[in-house]
């Protein structure tokens, strides 16, 4: 069996630390606001945890940043700049998606370590890595202590408005990690890539040899 | 002979007339006003003593037992009273030409009282005796001077007796000089139980007791000092149409030494309310008393404490607080009213920074202390009042107030006014236009209102959790007692934020409320108009809640929908794969 490493180490330490983190944050985040549904803990204890575990995101989104642009494997997140090679490669993906991976065709993307994601992926990570996770970590950030920060608070237009993108963006990565989850059990066996999120290596399909 | 002699005398006298007679004539003339004035030198204590007799000689039958001090009457209440008359005092008073019966006049050798008690008392004595000055003074007489006149017709004043003396009466001219000070001037008759009506009807006592005088900081001051416009020559009359009017003029005075004093209660919120017609707040002489001014101390006591006449609902709510408590037993720096609400500059103190740095002033460890456990202490203090904590019991609420961001002021109901017009009474209307509390929508359109025609003003509202009445605040308990868990208010369910109120503060720092609806916190329209609000838990939006239930449905959706297609596609692979198997099997 052929293997490929594409996930060195710190990428590996990196995501492991964020997945932790970012269920501990969404358990506790639902905590703090739905103190009346849910009674796993004390609200003191949810929001103590909370900003401890919203620090130690913060501290590894610099990781994955300092990593990725000193190596200079950012380019994996960022789509080709060529227009109609990149439609025409999220079509094929999203045809791969709702078509060929139904009909046992397989995937049109190969990932190797310098062109690990595929279109839809560079896309939609470039997003959530360069935009969204940084906005929520401000938001988390302003909120922690927003006394400190009302400047900073006003400027974006008042507490309730930083909370409501801080809530938001949550639930949008509530709602993602489903679909991360389920997209990481599609490789050629349902544990290949999360068997290579831990030692590295992705197992490569026989006939990819050929 | 005789007519010789007459004859020859005549004619030797005839000349010597002639010559000598003009001559003695003159002199005689020139001597006469010389011989008149003697003559009357000589006559006129005669004459005066013809016309009006010495007590003694003229009264002697009534001085020979009145001169002596071993004799005493006593009334029908048993008083008893010297029968002793000064002659001295009464030979050096203006009414010494007159008899005694001139103003005693029921009295006889036949019909003098002896031992039998005419009168009830002393007082019912002397009124009896004073009506006989008003036999020679008639109305017209005591008239003529103002501070007389009002005495006229009384029934119930006091008796002439009273200021001017009985048998020691005397010209007023010759006993002013006399009086060591200008204070022992006006207690002449102030000492007296005087008083006069004011326009209303109420009576206002002109009767100043002496020994509180003495007593009290300002003895050093000459009544004229504060009463400026009365001094020996005048004594303006003056009526006031009440007695709260007659308080709040004579307080005028204390401004003359007190400027910094008076300058502080004239912007005071009892300032503004007397200016306003309410009569009814108070002025210095309420605090302080008037003639028997005290030293500040004075009010050191729990029962003297002077805010009590109008707030008496309040300081018994704080004589339970854990701070009445402390003062009670005698704890020397337990705060009363004046602690936090100052005695002079007394402001509107609710929802007001100014109170949570009156509690800071004396606990000035609470901000460290509140962070020790507290996390966000110092955003929790500036958004919680002190006592919606430290008074357990008390109901709680969320208050709206305006603000300028642009400033950092309050917006004033007054500055709204301007924007929106209309009247104080229409504004509820504006506000609240079905009555009913106000909507979400509502407040957000008061606020682009105020935006959109804004005088530079950038307005929003800023949230606040007080107590639910000015009482409550005063309810404050022992810090065991104090609320602690987080989950009291960072819940949804929190009752706190069942009662919200749009607080719209005046500038001299009253607030009028109005109620509003407690959705207001959870809607849409929250993202405008309360941005600056937001507490954890309890002010969610409703709309983020359906949200988030939707996008993490449809996050779940994509792998079983996904996961479903598979399962139903799965013969087809399974086919390809069979189909590919016998291909590479031909191979």
């Amino acid at each position: 069996m052929k293997k490929i490493y594409l996930h060195p180490l710190p990428v590996r330490i990196w995501h492991w630390v964020n997945a932790i983190s970012f269920i501990v944050l969404i358990v506790t985040g639902l905590q703090i606001r739905y103190r009346e549904i849910l009674g796993l803990m004390k609200f003191r204890e949810a929001v103590d945890i909370h900003n401890i575990f919203g620090f130690i995101l913060i501290f590894n989104f610099f990781i994955w940043l300092v990593f990725y642009i000193v190596t200079g494997k950012i380019k994996i997140y960022i789509p080709p700049l060529n227009l109609k090679k990149f439609v025409m490669g999220s079509l094929k993906q999203a045809r791969y998606y709702g078509y060929g991976i139904l009909m046992g065709e397989p995937n049109p993307h190969h990932s190797t370590p310098d062109n690990k994601f595929n279109p839809m992926q560079q896309m939609a990570y470039l997003a959530i890595m360069l935009l969204l996770i940084p906005l929520q970590l401000l938001s988390g950030l302003l909120l922690w202590d927003a006394k400190r920060f009302s400047d900073f608070i006003s400027l974006a237009g008042g507490i309730k408005i930083v909370d409501t993108v801080h809530v938001f963006l949550f639930l949008f990565f509530m709602s993602f990690l489903f679909v991360h989850i389920y997209l990481a059990t599609l490789g050629h066996t349902a544990t290949a890539h999360i068997k290579a999120m831990f030692t590295g290596y992705e197992e490569l399909e026989e006939e990819h040899g050929h | 002979m005789s007519e010789e002699s007459a004859e020859k005398i005549s004619g030797k006298s005839t000349v010597g007339l002639v010559i000598f007679g003009p001559i003695l004539g003159m002199f005689y003339v020139c001597l006469l006003p010389l011989i008149a004035l003697m003559t009357l030198l000589v006559a006129l204590p005669e004459l005066a003593s013809a016309k009006k007799t010495d007590i003694t000689q003229n009264s002697g039958m009534c001085m020979g037992c009145h001169s002596s001090q071993e004799f005493t009457k006593t009334f029908r209440n048993k008083e008893k009273m010297s029968v002793f008359v000064n002659e001295k005092d009464f030979k050096g008073s203006v009414h010494r030409f007159l008899s005694c019966t001139d103003c005693h006049g029921k009295i006889s050798p036949d019909t003098h009282p002896g031992n039998s008690a005419m009168y009830e008392d002393r007082a019912a004595f002397t009124a009896a005796m004073a009506s006989a000055c008003r036999k020679c003074h008639s109305d017209a007489q005591l008239k003529a001077k103002p501070n007389h006149a009002f005495m006229a017709n009384k029934t119930n004043g006091p008796p002439c007796t009273g200021c001017h003396g009985a048998h020691e009466v005397k010209r007023i001219a010759e006993w002013k000089p006399a009086l060591s000070s200008n204070n022992q001037y006006c207690l002449t008759c102030h000492s007296q139980n005087i008083s006069k009506k004011h326009k209303n009807g109420e009576t206002l006592s002109l009767h100043i007791d002496p020994s509180r005088l003495s007593a009290s900081v300002h003895n050093k001051h000459d009544c004229s000092d504060c009463h400026s416009e009365y001094t020996r020559t005048s004594h303006p009359v003056k009526q006031f149409a009440s007695s709260r009017t007659h308080s709040i003029a004579v307080s005028e005075a204390c401004k003359k030494c007190h400027a910094d004093k008076y300058k502080a209660v004239h912007e005071s919120i009892h300032f503004k309310m007397i200016s306003e017609g309410n009569l009814k707040a108070p002025v210095c002489t309420d605090c302080h008393g008037f003639h028997s001014v005290g030293p500040k101390e004075t009010y050191e006591t729990l029962s003297g404490v002077p805010c009590r006449k109008c707030h008496e609902d309040i300081f018994k709510i704080y004589s339970k607080s854990v701070h009445g408590m402390a003062k009670a037993k005698g704890t020397h720096n337990a705060p009363l009213c004046y602690s936090c609400h100052f005695a002079h500059e007394v402001k509107v103190t609710a929802m007001t920074e100014k109170i949570k740095g009156a509690c800071l002033g004396c606990h000035k460890d609470a901000e460290e202390a509140h962070a020790k456990w507290l996390p966000n202490a110092a955003l929790h203090l500036s958004a919680i009042a002190c006592a919606a904590c430290h008074s357990p019991g008390s109901g709680k609420g969320i208050y709206l107030r305006l603000y300028d961001q642009e400033t950092g002021k309050p917006f004033t109901e007054e500055q709204m006014l301007k924007l929106m017009g209309g009247t104080y009474e229409g504004m509820a209307r504006k506000m609240d236009p079905h009555g009913d509390g106000i909507e979400s929508d509502e407040l957000w359109s008061l606020v682009s209102r105020l935006n959109e025609k804004g005088s530079n003003a950038k307005v929003t509202f800023f949230g606040r959790m007080d107590v639910s009445n000015g009482s409550e605040a005063h309810q404050l308990s022992f810090k065991k007692n104090a609320v602690k868990e987080c989950e009291n208010c960072h819940s949804q369910e929190s009752d706190f934020f069942k009662s919200v109120t749009v607080a719209v503060v005046k500038a001299d720092g009253r607030l009028t409320r109005y109620k509003a609806k407690p959705e207001v916190l959870g809607s849409m329209f929250s993202l405008l108009s309360l941005r600056q609000f937001y507490v954890l838990g309890s002010t969610r939006l409703k709309v983020l809640d359906w949200i988030g239930i939707l996008m993490v449905f449809g996050g779940m959706s994509v792998p079983i929908a996904h996961i479903t297609l598979r399962a139903i596609t799965s013969p087809i692979r399974e086919a390809k794969r069979l189909n590919k198997m016998r291909k590479e099997g031909k191979r």
